[in-house]
């Protein structure tokens, strides 16, 4: 309830400051788990343009309670001067779009978008075999390496593979800057590499792609000041 | 070199100054419906191509690797092909006034959309057993994934239009998320048409999009109204 409420009072104050001082640049609070998951491309996004943001990690037990106040019972959730909005991929559409990262023309940003929703289609297959790598389910994990995590890596990682040289080994996977496409794969990557090491060795113009990401200045300072999460 | 049967809308000379588009997609509603009807409400003129299944068809499987993904429906336009049919609907929608009148409505365009794809992931597993694209025991998997999931996405959207108060999902004008979810309730209540009964805006919400007239006269005339 509490939490409900405040971002009542949030959003009036801003109403209210927003009248007063109409140049008042957006206040974001982004709200997630204490992990990089779904959230972690709009904490990439804000680093990038250097906005500030309220990083709020919720504690595990204190979830239940801030259930009952999102849109729709999940997080990540994004406030905009006290205004929420859900959905990871939304939200990281939204941040983008704002801050020049989700392409430069309306072709660019909709092969931004199909790339995120074939990354998404690939995590839901990839997921039963990647909690048994992170330990969070059990399995037999070679026998599932071979079943499942191996075809469907090289699925999904071929067609990157492709389009990343289809746009001319620059280093980003949709026209010639960052997008918040490069920033879900190159994170993914580090995800995976850490419980698997080398298995995603056979993409050389992902991993340039991953490289060109961590290695741009902005990022690679939120990448040392982040909290280090397995996931 | 592949003939298809198509649904050819109209013609464009190579004169004219306008793009050329065909979808590509199976026989079916699936997918590939809410790109149409973003098409249609949009104006826009296209090829509606639909390939056999694989069953009846070596056309698909010829195809698949002429596309970016292996995946459809895709579009292409003027020979340029996009993949993924919410890229393709946002992609049409933005430039016709039908993807929120600000970024943020758009935002929020966009997240009932992949909500209603977090719901679908899991209705599915009862909804294709149910309409015979697979076999399974469509009791348990109703009690399973049907129910569960249909009683957390669709109070969602009821509250929503509640909110909105305008008749649509986002603001106070059609955007293509309402072309998405209406076609889902149609899908859901042709199957069980009690199913949606505690959701009556959401049974509202249906009756007036498919009331509009160019998304009525496309579902007048589609395939499978003829069939």
């Amino acid at each position: 309830f509490r939490a409900c409420s405040m971002s009542r009072v949030f959003f009036y104050f801003f109403e209210i400051l927003k009248y007063i001082l109409p140049e008042t640049m957006p206040s974001y609070k982004l709200t997630y788990f204490d992990t990089q998951g779904f959230a972690e491309v709009s904490r990439q996004l804000f680093a990038l343009s250097d906005t500030p943001f309220e990083d709020n990690r919720l504690p595990r037990e204190e979830w239940p309670e801030y259930q009952k106040c999102t849109p729709f019972g999940k997080m990540p959730v994004l406030e905009v001067d006290g205004q929420k909005l859900p959905q990871s991929f939304a939200i990281a559409r939204f941040l983008a779009r704002k801050f020049g990262f989700a392409g430069k023309t309306e072709w660019e940003q909709a092969w931004v978008d199909a790339l995120g929703d074939q990354f998404k289609d690939y995590l839901n297959a990839f997921l039963p075999f990647f909690r048994v790598a992170f330990g969070t389910a059990t399995g037999d994990l070679e026998a599932m390496k071979k079943s499942d995590g191996e075809p469907i890596r090289d699925n999904f990682f071929g067609i990157l593979e492709k389009q990343a040289k289809d746009n001319g080994s620059t280093g980003f996977l949709v026209g010639s800057s960052l997008t918040w496409i490069d920033l879900i794969v190159a994170d993914h990557m580090g995800v995976v590499e850490y419980h698997l090491p080398h298995f995603l060795d056979g993409f050389p113009e992902v991993q340039r792609v991953r490289r060109n990401v961590i290695e741009t200045p902005k990022i690679k300072e939120w990448l040392e000041k982040r909290p280090e999460r397995p996931y | 070199i592949f003939s298809f049967s198509s649904q050819k809308s109209h013609h464009f000379s190579r004169l004219s100054a306008m793009s050329v588009y065909k979808l590509f997609y199976f026989d079916i509603r699936g997918r590939g419906e809410v790109v149409r009807q973003t098409l249609a409400l949009a104006g826009i003129p296209f090829e509606d191509i639909r390939l056999p299944r694989p069953a009846d068809g070596p056309q698909w499987a010829e195809f698949k690797s002429k596309t970016p993904f292996g995946q459809m429906p895709v579009l292409e336009v003027d020979g340029k092909q996009i993949p993924q049919a919410f890229a393709i609907s946002r992609f049409i929608a933005s430039q016709h006034g039908l993807a929120g009148a600000t970024a943020f409505e758009a935002a929020w365009v966009d997240a009932i959309a992949d909500q209603w794809k977090d719901f679908h992931t899991e209705f599915s597993k009862f909804l294709f057993v149910k309409l015979g694209f697979r076999e399974g025991n469509e009791k348990l998997l109703k009690a399973e994934h049907g129910i569960p999931s249909l009683d957390n996405f669709f109070p969602l959207i009821e509250k929503q239009l509640k909110e909105t108060g305008s008749g649509f999902l986002v603001g106070d004008s059609v955007t293509w998320v309402d072309l998405l979810i209406a076609e889902a309730v149609q899908v859901i209540s042709t199957a069980e048409p009690d199913f949606l009964d505690a959701f009556p805006e959401v049974l509202k919400h249906e009756q007036k999009i498919h009331a509009i007239p160019l998304i009525k006269k496309w579902i007048e005339n589609r395939p499978e109204q003829r069939r």
